[in-house]
């Protein structure tokens, strides 16, 4: 088991948090509250029963960070501590799920795929924008590799607005590969 | 106030083009052409519908944080009944009456079958006993959805302007602008916009400035 003292300022950001998620729920509250003042147009409002809805999806959020906080955390007197079990080499191989394992560095072992989740790495974009940034393949090239890169899970496209998202193990696995390719350039110079 | 019970009408109607039924930036429900629609009211007044037809849901539950995107889309083929509570003036140019043969395509042999099976997803909705409501004026365009999932519960779309809460089996998504709670079964991520956020998995605490 491992001790991380954690500074103050967490317990002040998560003091905040509370406060934005009460904010927010008052908020939605207003989804089924009347509006007396406004003047045209129907309004729906089917009582208790929608506001019991949005209640209790509201407590279901706030019992899940509750719950989750209560396991990894410990707040004692000496301030927020966080809790957490650290697995041995030897438990983490025993776990490595291989075959996804494997489809996600496939789907690392293309130069351009490497470049699009550089890309990402400044924040959403179209593929158009990015066809800019990789003007040296065609467009269906570049669909096929975001195609790739969504089923790894690295990549997450937004059905609405069409953009290209990088997901948090996409920004971990470019970390990753730019991380091995320096210690091994390294090693060669070396 | 007057306070009355929502009921369920009984005339059957079916849709003669898609409908775009809800649509933000954040998603879209769609209803196809020949779907059947029976009406819920309140007194005389047209408050929704049951539907049951071929569509579909698309619901982008995806949380930008500093760390990367969470979250996937939601991308549902919806294909059997659900229910819809909103502005319906605009829906009504887009219905015409049902007969025998467009209860048929979606394989009711009556016209009760049909109503049946609306009433089972009305009760699942509103309860047993019935629902109170109250009708005041307002543009407020409001809209709730309710979808039957596999478990037999219901999974509900509740948005209102930018505003939105989907509640489903596997996850909670409430947004209020670049306001997010994203629960999953795996973890809770709190963002408050500009992609600061609090993500919280099992067994670990992760926090972004």
């Amino acid at each position: 088991m491992v001790r991380i003292e954690l500074s103050e300022d967490l317990k002040e950001e998560m003091k905040k948090l509370r406060e934005e998620l009460a904010k927010l729920k008052d908020q939605l509250r207003d989804v089924t509250e009347r509006e007396h003042e406004r003047r045209h147009g129907i309004y729906i409002d089917v009582g208790n029963r929608i506001r019991d809805h949005v209640e209790d999806v509201m407590e279901s959020v706030t019992e899940g960070i509750q719950g989750e906080l209560e396991k990894s955390i410990f707040i004692g007197p000496g301030g927020v501590r966080i809790t957490r079990r650290r697995e041995t080499p030897e438990e983490d191989e025993a776990k490595l799920n291989f075959p996804k394992a494997a489809e996600v560095m496939s789907a690392l072992g293309q130069e351009h795929r490497l470049k699009v989740l550089k890309e990402l790495i400044g924040g959403g974009k179209y593929i158009n924008e990015l066809q800019e940034k990789l003007s040296e393949i065609t467009t269906s090239t570049l669909s096929s590799h975001l195609k790739v890169l969504e089923e790894a899970g690295l990549v997450v496209q937004e059905k609405m607005r069409g953009r290209y998202l990088i997901t948090i193990p996409g920004r971990t696995a470019y970390k990753m590969a730019t991380r091995i390719t320096r210690f091994l350039e390294r090693g060669n110079q070396e | 106030m007057i306070w009355q019970n929502y009921q369920l009408g009984n005339a059957i109607s079916k849709t003669t083009e898609s409908i775009t039924l809800w649509r933000t930036e954040k998603g879209t429900v769609e209803i196809g052409k020949n779907a059947l629609a029976i009406p819920i009211k309140l007194d005389d007044q047209q408050k929704g519908y049951v539907f049951h037809g071929r569509g579909k849901l698309l619901l982008d539950t995806i949380v930008e944080t500093q760390e990367g995107a969470v979250g996937r889309p939601v991308e549902n083929e919806l294909n059997g009944l659900f229910l819809m509570l909103g502005d319906t003036e605009e829906m009504q140019r887009h219905l015409d009456s049902a007969v025998k043969e467009d209860l048929a395509k979606m394989g009711y042999n009556t016209e009760q079958g049909f109503i049946d099976k609306a009433e089972d997803l009305f009760d699942n909705f509103f309860g047993k006993k019935g629902i109170h409501g109250h009708q005041c004026c307002g543009n407020n365009h409001g809209v709730i959805f309710a979808f039957p999932n596999e478990t037999g519960k219901l999974d509900k779309l509740i948005a209102k302007g930018s505003k939105l809460v989907y509640k489903a089996t596997n996850q909670t998504f409430v947004s209020n602008d670049d306001k997010v709670v994203l629960k999953t079964p795996s973890e809770v991520i709190v963002s408050g916009g500009n992609r600061k956020s609090l993500v919280i998995k099992k067994r670990m605490f992760h926090r972004n400035h």
